[in-house]
């Protein structure tokens, strides 16, 4: 039954893939700028935040206008959509550091730069990772929803052509299948985040205990 | 001597703020006019502020802010009541977290954009598809939240507690629902971006009424109503940025208590001292952790901090996460569920 | 002056050499944090350091006592270039601090915040080895060799937080020494661990001194440590932040915590110190 919705997932996958791997790079590069910077930080971050409050979906059009309806635009709406929970999250983790790690970071020697590679970011990555969960999950939809108007395969566009049609067996197996990738995503990135992450659940692990 | 100068440089963001402002709408008009940008295919930024500010005197805007608001407001009750209810009683039982927690989370984690077809068929284009929706996307996370706030009571402030022979309801009002406060905000404070969202979601593409229906109609109209389609683009975001200013403003109240409210930024104040807890029993001296979000039971009373005019609120709203959140999620759809450490979190 | 290996027969203290530069000197120090920006009513500046002078010259065990709230932990800031002062002198090695200088360690007290989580033990002691470029072979050995000195030799590859409050507070001290410095800072480092393990630390602190040959400088609020621990203690006041007076502790070493404490010597620099803390 979900074999017709299955063979559309390679595509809209495709453009999961990509667009996410750009939001994650994007938005952790931009969370880093925005902390080392403060006038950028302050200057923008009601822009910032409109942006990431601002629903994306409703940039689906002018995507469209801009991008045409292959892949660049999928891509594109998708990244850019998914780039603002972890921007902020980046930030806000860098910001939240403790002070006395960054001067232990200053004590020991460590310059400016390396701190940011040796002990802001990892310090900061619990909540980077978390930003970059929810980060997929906005994809997904983003994925979705960048096939429903205009477009000719992928996940959504199968679902969106099923239900006009009144097929509702093909529409049934389309969200099933999308349920299926929202909680696989969701299992693997749980997964990666454990092996990541070990030393900080440890590390909490103990803390109460103590 | 630094009052004056943080004044100064109150001004100075402010200024930085309309610079950025001006070139990103000077940039725009400037793409238009020298043709980059289509008119054909996109308007330009004074067509759309024509638009907008055209709308502004109508009232179909109005119309469309209220319906959107509708979805928005009945979904986020209907998810948010239901999420208290069903997480308080799910939490204050271990068995029942333990048993249910996997196929809430397995929940979660559907996209609700697959949910939509279904509230299609259901209900067609109507307010209740879109309220339905709403509360369905609410929910998940949201209990979980609660959940989790629930559970994380201080062992230390659960031990005294029974010590000072507090019970049933009395202990639940004041002591688990104050400790479970924090956690309960950022759920709802995400809440009430993601209600917005599938809300928007609902009339955009499912064809309720709403900010997103107009944009939609606006679209299929032609190019000639493009300008009129930004326009309800910027309104949509608009609104986004208000209700979640007015709801950080609310939280800044209702957990002024929590030392979580303090200044985000701490990396400028060097070592905050070690909290001591003003209850009548001397609790966790555990010291808090630079990041706020330390100890989320009862804490230090802190004074209620002046009223934040709603522009000066944006500065509170733009790092929704200086909240306390174990887990840090801060985003509209979904978030990050601590569901490895039920028990306190530090 | 490195002695080889782990001491077996106590050697000769080495004596500080009070001919030479200080190692750091202190010239009327003050230092004032403006206040915070909004407040619920405790605004204006705060006068952390009103006037501080002192030296301490190279090898010498300096302990820092006063009351809670005398500064103390911005004078170990302000000593580790961590902070500048508002006006007045602070010097490192006859210089100037600008900035944090490579010759300076530091031991905080919240070994739990200061250790990185995400790095074994080895790989935190190993950091400020790695930051200055020195090759893994000898970086392997000299970690081995302060994880040694410290009672810490098997616990390289597991991470700090499995390690109880004690080990954590010496894997932090071994990694200020690893790389040698001239100078190190404590601040309050054995508070926040029990009593028990506090004695064991100060002998361990005692003891990599003289392993290691450096100057320490230890700010503690507990009158009975500084006094064991010390060559001179300085004692500073609240309001205003100023030196009260120096006492040169000459209780013989190396000192013990059974003999050292029944001294009759002991009891009157513990008496005379919490006199000056506490009448201030």
């Amino acid at each position: 039954m979900t074999g017709p919705a299955r063979a559309e997932l390679s595509t809209s996958l495709e453009h999961l893939v990509v667009g996410y791997v750009i939001a994650g790079v994007v938005g952790i590069g931009l969370g880093a700028l925005l902390w080392s910077w403060r006038y950028l930080r302050d200057a923008t971050s009601p822009y910032v935040y409109f942006l990431y409050v601002l629903p994306a979906p409703v940039l689906v059009p002018a995507a469209m206008t801009l991008f045409g309806i292959g892949f660049t635009m999928k891509v594109v709406l998708i990244a850019f959509a998914a780039l603002w929970p972890t921007l902020l999250n980046t930030l806000d983790g860098m910001r939240g550091v403790d002070q006395v790690k960054l001067d232990t970071s200053r004590v020991l020697g460590v310059s400016p730069l390396g701190s940011v590679f040796r002990v802001v970011l990892p310090a900061a990555a619990p909540q980077i990772v978390a930003g970059l969960r929810n980060s997929l999950q906005v994809a997904i939809i983003l994925m979705v929803v960048s096939e429903w108007e205009a477009s000719s395969d992928g996940i959504g566009y199968y679902i969106v052509n099923a239900q006009q049609s009144f097929d509702y067996v093909g529409m049934w197996s389309g969200i099933i299948v999308l349920a299926i990738i929202g909680i696989v995503a969701n299992l693997l990135f749980v997964a990666a985040e454990n092996r990541a992450l070990h030393w900080h659940y440890g590390a909490r692990a103990v803390e109460g205990t103590r | 001597m630094l009052r004056r100068s943080a004044r100064n440089r109150g001004w100075l963001t402010y200024g930085l703020r309309l610079v950025v402002l001006a070139a990103a709408l000077g940039l725009w008009q400037g793409l238009s006019a020298a043709g980059v940008i289509r008119a054909d295919e996109f308007p330009s930024m004074s067509q759309t502020v024509t638009a907008l500010w055209d709308l502004v005197t109508q009232s179909a805007l109005w119309s469309a802010v209220g319906q959107t608001l509708e979805g928005w407001a009945l979904g986020l009750l209907i998810g948010a009541a239901a999420a208290l209810l069903v997480g308080t009683l799910i939490g204050m039982n271990g068995f029942a977290y333990r048993s249910v927690i996997g196929v809430i989370e397995f929940f979660k984690a559907i996209p609700v954009i697959a949910i939509l077809p279904i509230g299609l068929v259901l209900w067609g284009a109507t307010l209740t598809m879109k309220f339905a929706l709403v509360a369905f996307a609410v929910f998940w996370p949201l209990v979980i939240q609660v959940c989790y706030g629930v559970r994380s009571l201080d062992p230390v402030v659960r031990d005294t507690t029974t010590v000072l022979q507090v019970r049933g309801p009395r202990k639940f009002l004041m002591v688990i629902m104050p400790s479970a406060a924090p956690f309960i905000a950022t759920g709802l404070r995400v809440a009430v971006a993601v209600a917005l969202i599938v809300d928007i979601i609902a009339e955009l593409i499912g064809g309720g009424s709403g900010i997103g229906e107009r944009i939609l109609l606006a679209e299929n109209a032609g190019p000639s109503d493009y300008p009129q389609m930004y326009a309800y683009v910027v309104v949509a975001g608009i609104l986004g940025v208000l209700l979640a200013g007015a709801f950080a403003v609310a939280e800044r109240y209702a957990l002024h208590w929590h030392e979580s409210q303090r200044s985000a930024n701490e990396q400028e104040q060097g070592y905050p001292e070690r909290r001591g807890l003003t209850l009548a029993a001397s609790l966790s001296q555990r010291p808090s952790p630079g990041r706020p979000g330390g100890d989320p039971g009862l804490a230090v009373r802190r004074p209620v901090p002046h009223l934040v005019v709603l522009v000066g609120g944006l500065q509170v709203a733009v790092l929704p996460a200086a909240v306390v959140d174990p887990e840090g999620a801060v985003d509209p759809v979904g978030d990050r569920a601590g569901s490895r450490r039920a028990e306190h979190v530090a | 002056m490195n002695v080889q290996g782990h001491e077996t027969t106590p050697a000769p203290e080495p004596a500080a050499d009070t001919a030479g530069t200080p190692v750091v000197s202190l010239r009327n120090v003050r230092k004032v944090y403006p206040g915070p920006v909004r407040s619920g009513g405790h605004g204006g500046p705060k006068v952390a350091l009103q006037d501080i002078t002192f030296d301490v010259a190279r090898g010498e065990f300096a302990c820092v006592v006063g009351p809670s709230g005398a500064g103390k932990t911005t004078l170990l800031r302000t000593l580790a270039g961590l902070a500048q002062p508002t006006s007045g002198a602070a010097l490192f090695e006859g210089a100037p601090l600008r900035s944090v200088p490579p010759g300076i360690g530091v031991v905080f007290q919240d070994y739990g915040r200061s250790l990185y989580p995400w790095l074994t033990v080895a790989r935190n002691v190993e950091l400020p080895l790695r930051v200055r470029g020195v090759p893994r072979a000898e970086r392997t050995e000299r970690v081995a060799e302060v994880l040694g000195s410290v009672g810490l030799a098997d616990a390289g590859r597991g991470y700090p937080w499995q390690l109880s409050g004690g080990m954590q507070q010496r894997v932090a001290i071994a990694r200020s020494l690893a790389y040698r410095p001239d100078l190190l800072l404590m601040d309050e480092p054995f508070a926040s661990v029990d009593a028990q393990t506090r004695f064991e630390l100060e002998d361990l602190i005692l003891r990599v001194r003289q392993e290691f040959g450096v100057t320490v400088v230890f700010v503690t609020h507990d009158i009975d440590e500084a006094v064991y621990l010390a060559d001179r203690v300085i004692a500073i006041s609240k309001s205003p932040g100023v030196v009260t007076e120096i006492v040169r502790i000459t209780l013989p070493r190396p000192r013990d915590q059974i003999t050292t404490k029944a001294d009759p010597a002991f009891a009157r620099y513990r008496e005379h110190l919490l006199g000056l803390v506490m009448h201030r």
